[in-house]
């Protein structure tokens, strides 16, 4: 029997749609040209400029230090909250605790985003990077609970009572069983909250304030009036950058497997 | 099991450390440095850097600009009680409605001198005619933007849209106001008229020009016009040009029978905590040379007659900056028309259904 070329036409297809935009998007960045409009030389004039323009490099620094904190401190209050909803599932106060955990996934951004600028306005609090941290971490928290949950699925508790019965502390007990079971989970936690965190458009919008624009809002901003091949050399380091920790962390995954062998 | 256990010790470590320095940055950035700020929420490139670097040694202060990039999402947060900014650069309707909502501040012109120098047949036309709440930053004219050495007998008319030999090769703005105003204007009545009359002609105008575009768009027409893919398109003057920077074929001309111009102007919001500051940097702006400079950087037009005369030959006889006298006489502001926009929206559904 012929094999069918289907499953090669669509593989071929998925992966163009996909990656095609980025291919063009790079070569665009050393494009001589301002609109794209053809190939007018290579150049790095792009590159050069983005070095002299402080207002991204700004925006990029609030992106980073939001989403590092945001991750942290998510990735805490996330775990304890799968947790206790793994541990006392079925009870009725961890069924409201689920639907206020869910909630978030859910609830249409835009709506997250004018209900927390209102509260930030109510509270009195100033607008700034505090307000954009404490709004991803609401957010962040939901996906994070989530993901370690899922990963407690299979999780056996009586584990832990073990350890704690065999004369371990309950600070021993979390380094020696609990994190080391739970790590691939709090990995993929971390990883999600970080790039919805540095990537987050809508919410941040609303809650932004004086000197905090972030790299969404600031490239958002720069579509309308600014240079658009300029995005697209920063998107390109972006790329980089990201791809070189992916291919690192892989790398250093697979020597790790190879010791234990 | 030893090696994992000190791994995710060594990641909860880490964690733990983080925390608290990110959280102390994020603080201490927020406060510290004495000098006063200026916070100026804005289109984004909207002002030459180089002159921001002079007011802040000027006037012993920072600035820090943040960007939004519609009218309607700054006034949805500003709406809704964001605070923190000091000054603002909405276009004109959009300063009629944050006026009549009491979200701006008069204006006391004890603190702006340079006003004096702004073009007083700018202001004529201008919807804040005596200058109470805004000053008028930075103007557009929408216009032709077309390939001369494609397009033959070009006239400079709104009626090169009924030329069918450029047919699937002209776009007009994806813009109610700018396309029914241009129909509007093509007949000769006002580009803010709510007479139903007019505005069934306007649209019976334009569903013939309907025919022959490609489609209505706001931003690929730069692209399109620069390429060669379309040949005439309706488009902003301050966009069209910056394409001509990257192909001089494209030639921009304004229709005779009048068109729109759109201002963006400088306001003081409610709320402002750096008042004093918001008063220099406008006076600034206006200051000849300075609204000259920043002109020949973001190539829309300062209008401030006193900085003609020292602008760059190329920019001061472009037809794109000024107008003809004749063609000026005729062409408007866009107004806000409050309730009465639903008869715009209506004709405008209708266009678009057409399609």
């Amino acid at each position: 029997m012929k094999r069918s070329r289907l499953p090669l036409v669509a593989t071929v297809a998925v992966l163009l749609f996909f990656y095609l935009p980025i291919v063009v998007l790079v070569a665009n960045s050393f494009n001589a040209s301002r609109f794209g409009t053809g190939w007018q030389g290579f150049s790095l004039s792009w590159y050069a400029r983005l070095a002299h323009e402080p207002e991204i490099w700004r925006a990029a620094r609030n992106s980073l230090i939001i989403a590092f904190s945001a991750t942290a401190v998510s990735l805490v209050l996330g775990t304890l909250a799968a947790l206790a909803l793994h541990r006392f599932a079925g009870t009725r106060l961890q069924r409201l605790h689920f639907t206020i955990v869910y909630a978030p996934l859910v609830v249409p951004e835009i709506l997250m985003g004018i209900s927390l600028l209102m509260f930030f306005v109510m509270a009195g609090t100033s607008l700034g990077l505090v307000t954009i941290f404490f709004a991803h971490v609401t957010f962040c928290v939901s996906f994070v609970a989530m993901i370690v949950l899922s990963r407690l699925q299979d999780f056996d508790y009586s584990v832990v009572e073990a350890a704690l019965d065999l004369g371990a502390g309950w600070w021993q007990m979390a380094r020696r069983v609990l994190l080391p079971l739970l790590y691939p989970g709090l990995a993929a936690g971390a990883l999600i909250a970080f790039t919805l965190s540095i990537d987050d458009f809508v919410i941040t919008f609303f809650v932004t304030g004086p000197g905090s624009t972030t790299l969404p809002i600031r490239i958002y901003s720069m579509i309308k009036h600014g240079s658009p091949p300029l995005i697209n050399a920063l998107s390109t380091i972006l790329l980089v950058i990201t791809f070189t920790a992916v291919t690192l962390s892989q790398r250093l995954g697979r020597e790790r497997n190879k010791v234990k062998l | 099991m030893e090696r994992l256990g000190s791994r995710s010790l060594s990641v909860a470590a880490a964690v733990a450390a983080v925390v608290p320095c990110l959280m102390a940055f994020v603080f201490l950035t927020q406060c510290g440095k004495a000098k006063p700020v200026l916070n100026i929420y804005t289109w984004a490139d909207y002002v030459k850097p180089a002159l921001l670097s002079r007011f802040e040694k000027e006037n012993a202060c920072r600035v820090e600009i943040d960007t939004f990039e519609s009218n309607e999402a700054m006034y949805a947060k500003l709406k809704a009680g964001a605070t923190g900014y000091d000054l603002l650069t909405p276009s004109s309707y959009m300063v009629s409605l944050m006026h009549a909502q009491k979200m701006i501040l008069p204006l006391d012109h004890g603190f702006l001198p340079n006003l004096v120098h702004v073009d007083p047949e700018i202001l004529k036309m201008a919807i804040d005619k005596t200058m109470d709440h805004s000053v008028p930053y930075m103007l557009t004219t929408t216009g032709l933007a077309y390939l001369k050495s494609e397009v033959k007998d070009f006239k400079p008319s709104w009626s090169m849209f009924d030329r069918s030999d450029l047919r699937g090769r002209m776009t007009m703005l994806n813009d109610m106001r700018e396309v029914i105003g241009a129909g509007l204007k093509s007949l000769g009545y006002s580009l803010n008229t709510v007479d139903e009359k007019e505005l069934a002609e306007a649209k019976a105008v334009i569903l013939g020009w309907e025919k022959n575009l490609a489609k209505f768009e706001n931003e690929q027409y730069k692209t399109g016009v620069a390429s060669g893919e379309f040949l005439l398109v309706q488009g902003y003057s301050g966009d069209i040009l910056q394409v001509q920077r990257e192909n001089p074929d494209v030639t921009f001309a304004v229709p005779e029978e009048g068109t729109s111009i759109s201002c963006d102007d400088l306001v003081i919001p409610q709320g402002a905590k750096q008042i004093r500051l918001a008063y220099a940097f406008i006076n600034f702006i206006h200051d000849p040379a300075v609204a000259a400079e920043n002109t020949e950087f973001i190539r829309y037009l300062c209008p401030n007659k006193d900085c003609y005369p020292l602008l760059s030959p190329g920019l001061r006889n472009n037809p794109a900056l000024f107008l003809k006298p004749e063609v000026r006489a005729k062409s408007e502001f866009i107004g806000d028309l409050g309730g009465l926009n639903r008869l715009y929206i209506k004709i405008w559904d209708e266009i678009k259904a057409a399609k």
